[in-house]
């Protein structure tokens, strides 16, 4: 098979033999753990940096304009500028605050967020943490996030800030139901809730082609619910500059800021991810049944460009929203979501799970 | 020591820090933060142990669920800034006696029942699947009774709470 | 609501969607019509609408000749008196004493740039020019004099 050209895995397992002949089991782990973290720590740096200038551009190009072009070749130095900016900023505390934790939040959304990166695959074998439960254990990291909002809503001794948190906890709460049900719907066709399952499943053809008309409608409600759970454009109602200033981070300033919106971009990387390798098949080459030439001249394509190649797609469906419509309001928000995503995705989660007992998928 | 053992003690030591500043803290809000610490402890636990599947569900129910909740109610009763004041001294000299008691009670029965070791230790891997079969079986070691008495408890709690929550036209 | 309007509102939610999502994809891929202008890079070829108000200027013929008679009519009509003027009395061929300007002083630092002078002045005197590029490292400098030196009044403006 020609995949394994590209296959990392004998890169990590050198790398894991390399630690384990010069010490204990225990320290390897500890090591690997340090290690890890910090490849975390770089690569949500650069994808952050990467994300904030291509929304820049996404936003200009949408609104008839040029954006960022000054700073650099093709304004690609104006990300740069921004986080110097940011980082000599003065951290403001607010006199009124709970000091303990108005500065704990920004690290608890910010952890919570890089945490969510383990199990995603970035390649063929390019994973931190293949655990046998991965869907589950990021939909159970991102719930982690709303705490982290709500701490720094609390602790900001300030209305809008409050405000912002309830809205965004509720918000997340509750469109945290629909994104469940078309993850298990997925979850159902695959078998397994391991990540490299999920891809491997898709050997023979993405899940979005092969599953028929409700895996679509899974997708379409899976990148809604996505959208509202980031707290993005139309779904913004927790940081609505018009009514709250910010929102939840209304009285942070300098990197506490930036972590915040750090948290933002990775949260957005995070479930777009999801919906790539759910639906669209992760790392795995675009695979038609049986076409074996086909297949393999697909595979000659390294498998981080497929999975970057389809995140950014989604991340620029998501863009491409936050861009076009206007906000909701709250009684909207609610209605869709219950009376309509919920309902729709309990439904299709039953014509899936019909669908993959009487084989009719391909 | 191996590292195995120094992570297990940082992650009790969460555990119990956070339970103890939970019953301490003074501000009602940093409690609620302090017993969301130590049940992130706990889950901490079972990832440590390998029961990755109990681990994530105790994430989503107790962490993002329970303390959330938690969290809300605070947001919408009390005043959540209030510092509490102390409580009288008697009362705090009975609430010793009584957890010193309850530990004395649990220490006691942990030291009377011997652990057998069922496993081979670490490398043992729980199949989410495995957990789904056991959950909808009738054979032995199988939790399909349990099972659907919890939903039918769960459809008791949905309708006591659309009694409570709907709109009773009166003319 | 019946069953009928519930996959109708679908239908209509999602056909409106598509619709505003077609339109910004639209405006993502056609880059011609880009509506900003890259201003310094693009000083020699900036073309300014007509209307566009950035000074009041005083024209002034080859033979140094303007249309102003000194009536104050504009220093009058100005809210914020950005306008000062001064007269003399000259002596014209005929031999009579004529009133003529002597400075025409314009602020440029209060002006609002409201038009009220332009559309005041009976003999098309002044008109709004379109430069706005007014910084300059001293204030005195805004004080500005219309007129130039030894212009003449031009013949046959009453």
């Amino acid at each position: 098979m020609i995949l394994s050209i590209y296959n990392f895995t004998s890169l990590t397992d050198k790398f894991h033999n390399f630690l384990s002949t010069h010490l204990s089991d225990g320290i390897v782990l500890t090591t690997e753990l340090i290690v890890a973290g910090l490849l975390v720590i770089t690569f949500v740096a650069v994808l952050a940096m990467v994300l904030i200038y291509l929304e820049r551009k996404v936003a200009a190009y949408m609104q008839l304009r040029l954006g960022p072009n000054r700073v650099g070749i093709y304004g690609t130095g104006q990300v740069v500028a921004d986080v110097l900016k940011l980082v000599l900023k003065e951290g403001i505390t607010p006199d009124g605050a709970d000091k303990l934790m108005f500065n704990l939040a920004p690290y608890v959304v910010l952890s919570t967020c890089m945490m969510a990166l383990a199990p995603i695959a970035f390649g063929n074998g390019l994973v931190l943490w293949d655990l046998n439960i991965g869907v589950l254990y990021i939909t159970s990291i991102t719930s982690l996030g709303v705490i982290g909002i709500l701490i720094a809503g609390w602790s900001s001794n300030n209305k809008y800030s409050m405000l912002g948190a309830m809205r965004s906890g509720a918000q997340i709460v509750s469109y945290e139901l629909s994104a469940g049900l078309c993850i298990i719907s997925i979850v159902v066709l695959s078998g397994s809730m391991q990540i490299s399952e999920i891809v491997n499943s898709q050997t023979d053809g993405w899940w979005i082609f092969k599953g028929h008309i409700p895996v679509i409608i899974a997708f379409v409600i899976f990148i809604i619910a996505a959208t509202a759970e980031l707290n993005r454009a139309p779904f913004d109602l927790a940081e609505a500059e018009s009514e709250l200033t910010a929102g939840f981070h209304t009285e942070y300033s300098g990197m506490k800021f930036a972590m915040f919106f750090l948290a933002e971009y990775i949260n957005m990387f995070v479930l777009c991810a999801m919906a790539a390798t759910l639906f669209l098949g992760g790392w795995m080459p675009l695979h038609i049944g049986h076409w074996t030439a086909f297949n393999n001249v697909m595979d000659y394509i390294p498998s981080p460009l497929w999975f970057f190649g389809k995140t950014f797609f989604i991340i620029f469906i998501i863009m491409w929203f936050r861009w076009t419509f206007p906000r909701l309001r709250v009684d909207q928000l609610l209605d869709l979501e219950w009376k309509y995503l919920l309902p729709i995705s309990m439904v299709n989660l039953l014509a899936i799970a019909l669908m993959n007992i009487l084989g009719w998928h391909f | 020591m191996t590292a195995y053992q120094i992570w297990f003690y940082i992650i009790a030591s969460m555990i119990l820090g956070g339970a103890l500043l939970a019953v301490t803290a003074r501000k009602i809000f940093r409690a609620a933060i302090a017993l969301l610490v130590s049940l992130i402890g706990i889950a901490a636990l079972y990832y440590w142990m390998h029961y990755e599947f109990i681990a994530a569900v105790q994430t989503i129910v107790y962490v993002g669920g329970i303390v959330v909740l938690i969290i809300f109610s605070i947001f919408l009763t009390h005043n959540p800034g209030h510092t509490i004041e102390e409580p009288v001294s008697i009362r705090e000299a009975f609430a010793f006696t009584g957890c010193f008691a309850g530990f004395a009670f649990v220490f006691s029965l942990l030291n009377r029942y011997s652990f057998e070791q069922t496993g081979d230790g670490l490398n043992h891997t729980m199949q989410v699947a495995d957990v789904g079969r056991a959950l909808l079986s009738t054979g032995s070691g199988s939790y399909l009774l349990p099972f659907e008495a919890v939903s039918l408890l769960l459809l008791a709690a949905m309708v006591g709470c659309i009694v409570i929550a709907i709109k009773i036209r009166t003319k | 609501m019946t069953l009928g309007n519930y996959f109708e509102n679908i239908y209509k939610g999602l056909k409106s969607l598509a619709a505003g999502m077609r339109l910004t994809g639209l405006y993502f891929v056609r880059r011609g019509d880009s509506l900003t202008q890259e201003y310094p890079n693009n000083r020699g070829t900036l073309k300014l609408a007509e209307r566009f108000r950035g000074e009041v200027v005083m024209p002034h013929n080859e033979s140094n000749e303007h249309r102003c008679t000194g009536c104050t009519a504009c220093e009058l009509a100005c809210p914020n008196g950005s306008i000062k003027i001064l007269t003399k009395f000259i002596i014209n061929e005929e031999g009579k004493k004529k009133k003529a300007i002597d400075t025409f002083v314009y602020h440029l630092d209060t002006c609002t740039m409201c038009n009220l002078c332009i559309i005041s002045c009976p003999s098309d005197a002044i008109i709004m020019a379109n430069n706005f590029e007014h910084s300059v490292f001293d204030r005195t400098k805004l004080l500005k004099v219309l007129n130039k030196p030894e212009s003449k009044i031009m013949a046959g403006v009453e």
